[in-house]
């Protein structure tokens, strides 16, 4: 009962606190331009309920988890209403960028930014359902079934005329075929000027380090010829070196997950990252989000409190998580014991960027770039792969690895071979959940619970701990 | 159109059934040696400096690939798949190493595949870039070179300006005489079938180029006493990736259709344009293949793709387009999408045609054409 209580106080404060940022943006939006503009994007209307991620992430958690991750949904919140705020307030200053390519540069130069790939991932954690429309929307103009649900997802988007207005569009040949030729269709649609990064395959060398930076260089000559931008070289070094007290947190965050069981886990480890890394890096706001989380892990560990209240096992996730079963490992901590620890998104090793100069920030950035989850996973050599899963399994005192196998990632679906192999070698138990990353209408929710079961019930010998919910 | 195969047309099919033809043979009995490659954005001109002789990779007669299938999965295009299929099956045993293009995610994980199962001993990938400009110029140029030391260490092979440049010579004399043969099909009744010339340029890709360069002539020289072909429908033009197996283009004529021109990995435009002989070998080759393969992977030439489409729709009296890719692939599944409603709008009919690797489907291909023809009104 007192559980129930406290989880509900915290609930309606975050639920407070996020309405208290929607709806001043909504006051100074103006109540007719948020009217006109629910009808144009009308995935606004699912972003507006948002507080529903408080629900899927906080429910049945301890106290110091549900603040985690609320704060976590609050930063979202925040997020959100900025890129919202540039995409109405500073439209002629608005590029559309690629996931792949993390806005820090772009912000140095004082433009606005909408990345494409975000409504593909952001909205099906909201709305399981939400891309549906637009994933038919791509194959109604003739691409095929089999691309990827989250490029089909954006292409889509585009397709419908759903996104803002802007100058220029920056886009790369990352992360795979997919993604890279989406924006083919992307451009000619929207007639934009593009720009388009080239990252060598072999990236690992000074050689290819030269040749991105050079690629970098070009696009910000570029953006400052095609778009009102001039680049900022000292908000540049701000930007990197606030982004790097953010990586010293976020290192101290890992290092907690680390200790079994862990006092900090799930969402609140990769979420954070998923989020701010990508859309927000080096800003103020991402680094205190960081902070908070960083202290709650620290009072659960001081008091002996674990994030997952009977940690029984320690999982990896790989390839990026299910958006539209988001609270899996919420669901799979009171399943089975379940503790996400670490996963392929937010892993990273080449993390902090030197500010001396202006070529030593470049280079910082290219290295980010190229060795992005995506980049150096999906689409450079297997070792890469591999690699990173063996190592992290070690370093973070793993029991077992889930992949997420998206039915519709080519690169990583070929890697399945080689990694149930290395993993029968390492002794490191695997589960491969078949499903689509966009699309639940492949696998739903219930399909993935029953592929977990089995995986629990036959490799790992582990009984469900909620015979309640499995009946439900 | 129904027309009986000529004599020397057998002769090129024949090479066509097994990876290591009988030319193939003879030539390694005479101390060639065979490299196999994937991709047309490996330079097959750099792997014919003697005593090299490049082979293109196909998986002739593969019918299932239940082995590949446990490494790349069944979601993976069916040409890697059974590629990996037959090396498994050893019948690739005969080369004495492999190069791969990073030109496409399928690619990729096959050439990561081969080197995890230890199908060849010496196994090279080439990092192509995705766009034009001097910088990636230099870098593929780099790929090239680092190719050549690579080959040089393991095969003690020397490739020096004069053996470069004559490689390079024998490429253009070659090409030349392809090109010849495949503008016999301009006029509008054209002494050729595309399935006809598909066979030469196809063996042509899988035997040395000596051993079939006489055959090749003959051919020619024969084609002067043949009838024009007038049995037909529509005149075709036919786009794509790699299709190496002649079933598709033949049923596409037994329904009427005439394959008048290919734009595809393993056809004749552009791949067939001569390489400029008045540079640095290494550099005219790395810029023949970077700036004149055309293929979706580049992108910033849909553009250029669509014009050099509409080229040969005029030089070639084209009735109609046919875009043909096998299925899982990203960047043609894209780009066909793309690129039909592009030349729709244009005014060229157009077909989109999924397929597999090897010829499946023959009755659905064959109701498709003849739909796609009568709806052109022919």
């Amino acid at each position: 009962m007192k559980n129930k209580i406290l989880y509900y106080l915290v609930y309606t404060q975050y639920w407070l606190i996020t309405w208290m940022k929607i709806i001043p943006f909504i006051l100074r939006h103006g109540l007719y331009d948020t009217v006109r503009d629910l009808r144009q994007y009308p995935w606004l209307w699912i972003m507006l309920k948002v507080n529903r991620l408080l629900g899927k992430f906080g429910k049945g958690r301890s106290l110091r988890y549900q603040q985690a991750v609320s704060i976590l949904v609050s930063g979202i919140v925040s997020g959100v209403t900025d890129m919202l705020g540039n995409i109405f307030f500073k439209p002629d200053r608005l590029i559309i960028h690629e996931d792949m390519i993390p806005p820090e540069i772009f912000n140095a130069m004082g433009l606005s930014t909408f990345m494409a790939e975000l409504n593909g991932i952001m909205l099906p954690m909201i709305e399981p359902h939400a891309m549906e429309q637009y994933i038919d929307e791509s194959e109604n103009q003739g691409i095929p079934p089999d691309i990827c649900s989250l490029p089909k997802s954006t292409m889509g988007l585009f397709l419908k005329g759903q996104t803002p207005p802007a100058k220029a569009m920056v886009t790369s040949n990352l992360p795979c075929d997919a993604g890279m030729n989406s924006y083919a269709l992307i451009e000619q649609k929207l007639k934009l000027p593009t720009f388009r990064l080239d990252i060598p395959y072999h990236f690992k060398d000074e050689r290819a380090l030269n040749y991105f930076v050079d690629e970098l260089k070009r696009m910000i000559t570029w953006l400052e010829k095609k778009t009102p931008g001039k680049m900022d070289w000292d908000l540049l070094r701000e930007i990197c070196e606030e982004r790097n007290r953010m990586v010293e947190l976020e290192m101290e965050l890992w290092d907690l997950a680390r200790i079994r069981p862990a006092p900090i886990a799930g969402e609140a480890i990769w979420l954070s990252h998923m989020w701010f890394f990508n859309l927000f890096p080096g800003t103020r706001q991402a680094t205190v989000i960081f902070q908070k989380i960083l202290e709650l892990g620290k009072q659960n560990l001081a008091q002996g409190i674990s994030a997952v209240k009977n940690e029984k096992f320690r999982a990896l996730l790989w390839n990026p998580p299910l958006t539209h079963f988001i609270d899996l490992f919420n669901w799979a901590e009171h399943a089975y014991g379940v503790s996400l620890i670490m996963d392929s998104m937010t892993f990273n090793r080449l993390p902090f960027i030197d500010t001396a100069t202006n070529d030593t920030m470049l280079q910082g950035l290219a290295l980010n770039i190229m060795n992005g989850p995506m980049a150096r996973h999906t689409r450079g050599p297997a070792e890469n792969y591999m690699d990173d899963i063996f190592y992290i399994h070690k370093q973070f005192d793993l029991d077992m690895l889930w992949v997420a196998g998206h039915i519709g990632c080519k690169n990583t679906q070929a890697l399945n071979g080689i990694l149930r192999e290395k993993c029968r070698e390492a002794g490191l138990p695997l589960l491969i959940i078949d499903y689509d990353l966009s699309d639940p209408r492949i696998v739903p929710r219930e399909g993935i619970i029953n592929q977990i079961d089995h995986f629990m019930e036959n490799i790992m010998k582990a009984k469900r701990l909620d015979p309640k919910s499995k009946a439900a | 159109m129904n027309r009986p195969m000529p004599t020397h047309t057998h002769f090129f099919e024949d090479l066509l059934n097994d990876p290591m033809n009988y030319l193939v043979e003879a030539s390694m009995d005479k101390g060639k040696i065979p490299i196999g490659y994937t991709c047309s954005y490996v330079p097959e001109v750099l792997l014919s400096v003697d005593p090299l002789i490049p082979i293109r990779i196909r998986a002739p007669g593969v019918l299932s690939t239940e082995i590949a299938d446990i490494y790349l999965s069944s979601v993976i295009c069916s040409y890697t798949r059974s590629v990996l299929e037959m090396a498994m099956d050893d019948q690739y045993g005969f080369l004495k190493g492999w190069v791969f293009a990073a030109s496409c995610d399928h690619m990729r994980r096959l050439y990561d595949n081969m080197k995890y199962l230890n199908q060849a001993d010496f196994i090279h990938i080439l990092d192509v870039p995705h766009r034009h400009g001097n910088d990636s110029f230099s870098w593929y140029a780099d790929e090239l070179k680092m190719l050549l030391d690579n080959i040089s260490s393991h095969h003690e092979i020397r490739f020096d300006q004069a053996a470069l440049s004559r490689a390079i010579q024998d490429h253009n004399d070659f090409s030349a005489l392809l090109t010849s043969i495949g503008d016999m099909r301009k006029p509008k009744n054209p002494p050729l079938s595309g399935t006809e010339f598909q066979a030469i340029t196809l063996s042509s890709l899988v035997a040395p180029r000596q051993s079939i360069l006489p055959k090749i002539q003959e051919f020619k020289e024969s084609l002067s006493r043949q009838e024009g072909i007038s049995d037909y429908r529509a005149r075709l033009l036919i786009v794509g990736g790699q299709m190496d197996n002649l079933g598709y283009i033949r049923t596409i004529e037994s329904t009427g259709g005439l394959v008048v021109a290919d734009h595809l990995c393993t056809g004749s435009i552009p791949r067939l344009a001569p390489i400029r002989m008045d540079e640095d070998p290494v550099t005219a080759i790395a810029a023949h293949y970077l700036n004149r393969i055309s293929c979706p992977r580049m992108m910033e030439a849909f553009d250029s793709r669509v014009d050099d489409i509409m080229k040969s729709i005029e030089e070639y009296r084209v009735d109609g387009v046919i875009i043909e890719f096998i299925k899982f692939c990203d960047t043609w599944g894209i780009e066909s999408s793309l690129l039909a409603n592009t030349l729709r709008k244009k005014g060229v009919p157009v077909l989109c045609l999924e397929r597999e690797y090897q010829m499946t489907g023959e009755g659905q291909i064959k109701t498709r054409i003849q739909a796609f023809i009568e709806s052109m009104g022919k």
